[in-house]
């Protein structure tokens, strides 16, 4: 159902809901940039709808809301362990069409990979609902188009902004809110159909691309900052740690932080043993695991084509560049 | 010929070997200059000088060549860069037409800052603008510079006063994967500060110099910047006795307090300055009257804030060029 | 929502030092496992890290852990009586049905012979259906041999063959040199009927399976088990994962002709 707002009328909808709901949205935080005098859009709790950031991607996605990059397993004391208590509220996330999708790409991992469900996970997940907020031109670095994640229709609210008035696409059981402070309009909602950034998505690869020199250039370039994945809406890998209090050493948690394969470490075994040292590799592994071996299991690309990893390379690595020169090198290994 | 030096000097003009001919000295605070002024620059070139500049090591211009009897027609030919740049950002200059009131105080230099350089934690030039402000004119001799970060490009540790912009990295424990790349790069490229147990990072604020490295080094913006500070180097030097680099005075201290710790300078110099010489440079006195005075009375009415530190003494060191090395 | 990251408690029955740095531990518990298999095993406050199966029986698992780092250097401090944190038990493990009424030829490097070690006891034990096994196993030194007790009763039923890098005692009975020379010297009567497990390190994998297919071994009947990098153990975290494969979900254990097309 379609509704209008002002800003002070959709702001009374979210006091209304914001009984049974945290909200989240990319927020713009002065001053913590990481160059002085910059700010960073992170996503975080807000209040109201002007609150939101509308006019800049968000360098982190909404995955931590969902997937918090600490993370307390359990509670150590000297009788047992514990887990960590769950608030009851429900989540609402204020995202855009790429984001939107790339819960469903979490949820693969978390829920689906494998004989067993991700507690943490699936007690967040669980009380998520998505609020979309519509892209009209899209931001630099853009590719959902090619994706196919610039759509997104199973969201919970649709939601446009234009000039100082908010019409909204509501689904079921939030209406009551929607109707009490809005007036009924006519909303469909409209999804961008091009992005300036085109990225090719290679149907085959072979072993002959896994072991191409295209990626020896990644090797030298590459730093294993982390950086492209720790922003990634769809990356989720993890490490457990244990660890004791200082002050008392007989309490103390396991917990879990989000890993990446692109930083030292990631396949490092007992006597130092790595087996993905070189930046190149781990580049292609990245790479192939956002639109190739994700799809082999799950049936679709998971890259949501959110342009983020080209966004914050420090050493401007086009992680899009790189799909089409792989694209590019498919067709020619394959005819 | 009947030239008044001291007016001359005052004036910003200099007495040159060239009997007769001066040169001029323009002020680029804090070396930040819209390149409309390159014009004027040029006119007085090429229309009194010999159509060179010398760009000075502290950011300004020097126009030589010019026959001294030329100096009122290239002072009301600079007005325009009295005006835009003085006027503009609050300093109080009597005649615009009668060129530049002082010239003891040297140009403020600073560093091309955050408006450019990534590791800048400041945007020097604005700093370098504010203390124009606070300290021109002024006939005292006293070099000060500003510079966004601890590698200090603008070379502060030659100054009277260097300014260091400093960072105060807070850091989010929440937001930490424990990559251990502000680690590595603390002990790689400063001071070795931070160090991991249980898997997060733990700052050791004695050692740590502000830099901002582990906050631009950081994935996950686990480490971010709270409010701007400042080391403050002093009497650093060149010259023909005892050169050295400056020693910090004061750090983790605010704006206010650099700016208050300048104007009380000044008001030291006023009581101590040996009024019998030409002129006497802010090293020297404080050489004279000891740091222990130099510090109390510019830390009148200072607030350090929480965390600003001051040295409680400081050893200059340098070179004597008559001491420090036998030459066989 | 059952909590998959949840260990249970299990005292400890035996610890057993192998080597100065491989101790076998055996747990009361009646965790159902089957050879291959892994557990993540657990000290609350030091760390969790998955261990083979080494052994099992009614009411018990036995593990061999070497002194690596963190938790295994706790664990080593543990006695009987203690306990440690289980889960699992993961992955898949050895396809013992395939085995039946073959002859099985294990090539097992340094600690690569925990993960059998529970097939070639349950053969000692007539319970596998596997025709007739054969073991050859290298070690770097004599010091490093694991399982002594085990294999002179193992004797007995099958053919063992063993080898040291460097026989650094002077005194050692057997052979010298590395394992692929143990194969290169190998009379595989039925090739058809011959299955093969390679389990130890990258390298001596690689060039072990090399000889035997030399001898005529199809890849289709090489089995070989992977360490890698793991830390959950069930599919989230990523670390274990090779191009599309997660070796804690589809490992550890591969057939040859799968293995080689993991590209780290
Ligand atoms: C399927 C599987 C079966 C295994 N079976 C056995 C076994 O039967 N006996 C045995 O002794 N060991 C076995 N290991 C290896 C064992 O898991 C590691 O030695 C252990 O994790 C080291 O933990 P730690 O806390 O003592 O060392 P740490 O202090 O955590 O680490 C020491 C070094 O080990 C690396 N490491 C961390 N986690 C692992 C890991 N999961 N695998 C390998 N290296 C790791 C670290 O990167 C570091 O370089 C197995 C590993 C796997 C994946
Ligand atoms: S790989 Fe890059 S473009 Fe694709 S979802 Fe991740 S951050 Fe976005
Ligand atoms: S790209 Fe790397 S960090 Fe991201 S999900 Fe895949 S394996 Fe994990
Ligand atoms: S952000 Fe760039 S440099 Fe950093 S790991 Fe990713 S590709 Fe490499
Ligand atoms: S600011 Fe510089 S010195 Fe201080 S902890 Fe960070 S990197 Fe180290
Ligand atoms: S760089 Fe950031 S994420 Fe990495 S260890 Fe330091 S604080 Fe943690
Ligand atoms: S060990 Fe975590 S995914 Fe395999």
């Amino acid at each position: 159902m379609g509704f209008e707002f002002t800003m002070d009328s959709f702001n009374k909808v979210l006091e209304d809901i914001s009984k049974n709901f945290i909200f989240y949205a990319p927020r713009r935080i002065p001053g913590k940039g990481a160059f002085s005098d910059t700010d960073v859009v992170v996503y975080q709790e807000v209040e109201g709808f002007g609150q939101i950031e509308l006019d800049e991607k968000s360098r982190f996605s909404p995955k931590e809301v969902i997937n918090p990059i600490t993370q307390t397993l359990f509670y150590f004391n000297e009788n047992g362990y514990t887990e960590p208590e769950t608030n009851n509220k429900g989540i609402i996330i204020f995202c855009r069409p790429c984001d939107a999708n790339s819960f469903k790409r979490l949820d693969e991992i978390f829920l689906n990979n494998g004989p067993f469900k991700d507690s943490y996970y699936e007690s967040l997940r669980r009380k998520v609902k998505i609020f979309v907020i519509e892209c009209v031109q899209g931001f630099e670095n853009c590719f959902c188009v090619s994706m196919g994640t610039n759509r997104f229709d199973d969201y919970d609210a649709f939601i446009r902004v234009a000039e100082d008035r908010i019409t909204c696409d509501v689904k079921d059981n939030l209406l009551p809110a929607f109707v009490k402070h809005g007036i009924s309009a006519e909303m469909r909602p409209d999804f961008i159909s091009e992005n300036a950034v085109k990225v090719a998505i290679p149907d085959q690869v072979n072993k002959t691309i896994f072991t191409h020199e295209m990626w020896r250039e990644y090797s030298e370039r590459c730093i294993a900052c982390g950086r492209c994945t720790v922003v990634c809406p769809t990356c989720t890998c993890f490490t457990m740690q244990d660890i004791f209090y200082e002050d008392n050493h007989k309490c103390g948690e396991r917990r879990r932080v989000w890993a990446s394969c692109m930083i030292d470490g990631f396949t490092e075994v007992a006597g130092g043993h790595d087996f993905r040292p070189d930046k190149g590799m781990r580049m292609r592994f990245k790479a192939m695991h956002k639109i190739y071996d994700f799809r082999k299991r799950f049936g679709y690309n998971m890259c949501v084509g959110c342009g983020r990893c080209d966004d914050v390379c420090p050493e401007y690595i086009s992680f899009s560049n790189c799909i089409n020169k792989v694209s590019a090198l498919s067709r020619e290994v394959n005819g | 010929m009947d030239i008044n030096t001291k007016q001359l000097r005052k004036n910003a003009f200099r007495v040159t070997k060239n009997r007769g001919m001066t040169a001029l000295r323009i002020r680029v605070p804090g070396g930040n200059l819209e390149v409309k002024y390159f014009d004027v620059i040029k006119k007085v070139a090429e229309n009194f000088g010999n159509g060179r500049v010398h760009i000075t090591t502290r950011q300004g211009f020097e126009v030589p060549g010019i026959p001294m009897e030329k100096i009122p027609e290239v002072n009301r030919m600079i007005a325009p860069i009295l005006d835009g740049i003085e006027t503009a950002v609050g300093v109080e200059i009597p005649d615009l037409n009668s060129g530049y009131p002082a010239a003891g105080t040297r140009n403020v230099s600073a560093c091309i800052g955050n408006s450019v350089c990534p590791f800048a934690n400041l945007n020097s030039g604005e700093v370098a603008l504010k203390i124009e402000k606070l300290i021109y004119p002024n006939d005292y001799h006293v070099k000060i510079a500003v510079t966004g970060c601890p590698n200090d490009c603008i070379k502060a540790h030659m100054q009277d006063i260097g300014i260091i912009g400093m960072a105060l990295p807070v850091y989010d424990s929440y937001r930490c994967i424990g990559c251990g790349a502000c680690v590595k790069n603390c002990r790689r490229v400063a001071t070795g500060a931070l160090s991991i147990s249980n898997y997060k990072v733990k700052r050791d604020h004695r050692r740590c110099i502000g830099c901002g490295e582990c906050i631009l080094k950081c994935p996950t913006s686990a480490w971010t910047r709270e409010d701007k500070y400042y080391r403050l180097v002093i009497m650093g030097r060149t010259g023909k006795k005892n050169p050295r680099i400056a020693q910090t005075f004061l750090e983790w201290v605010a704006e206010e307090a650099v700016m208050k710790v300048i104007a009380n300078m000044y008001q030291y110099i006023d009581n101590h300055i040996d009024r019998s010489l030409p002129k006497e440079h802010v090293g020297y006195i404080v050489d004279r009257t000891g740091y222990p005075v130099f510090r109390q009375e510019v830390l009148l009415g200072v607030d350090l804030g929480q965390l600003g530190r001051v040295a409680e003494s400081i050893n200059f060191g340098g070179y004597f060029y008559e001491r420090t090395n036998i030459f066989g | 929502m059952s909590n998959p990251y949840s260990s249970f408690k299990a005292s400890i029955l035996s610890v057993k030092p192998q080597t100065d740095i491989d101790y076998t531990f055996r747990l009361a518990t009646d965790l159902k496992v089957s050879s291959g298999q892994f557990v993540e095993v657990s000290i609350p406050r030091v760390g969790e890290a998955p261990i083979s199966v080494s052994d099992f029986g009614e009411g018990w698992i036995e593990m061999t852990i070497r002194r690596a780092g963190k938790l295994t250097d706790v664990i080593h401090e543990m006695i009987q009586g203690k306990h440690l944190y289980i889960r699992g038990p993961y992955g898949n493990g050895f396809p013992m049905d395939k085995f039946k009424g073959k002859n099985l030829i294990i090539a097992a490097g340094g600690t690569g012979l925990a993960p059998v070690k529970s097939i070639i006891s349950s053969f000692n034990q007539g319970i596998t259906g596997i025709k007739d096994l054969t073991l050859l196993a290298g070690f770097k030194t004599p010091a490093d041999v694991l399982f002594r007790d085990e294999i002179s009763k193992w004797h007995e039923n099958i053919q063992i063959e063993i080898t040291v890098d460097n026989d650094d005692t002077g005194n050692w009975p057997g052979g010298t040199g590395l394992i692929t020379g143990l194969i290169e010297q190998m009379d595989i009567a039925n090739l058809e009927q011959t299955e093969v497990i390679i389990v130890g390190p990258p390298v001596m994998i690689k060039f072990s399976y090399l000889e035997f297919i030399k001898k005529g071994i199809r890849k289709e009947n090489v089995w070989v088990s992977f360490e890698r990098k793991m830390c959950c153990g069930i599919g989230k975290c990523g670390h274990c994962k090779i191009d599309g494969t997660y070796v804690c979900l589809e490992g550890p254990v591969f057939n040859y002709a799968k293995a080689e097309q993991l590209v780290d």
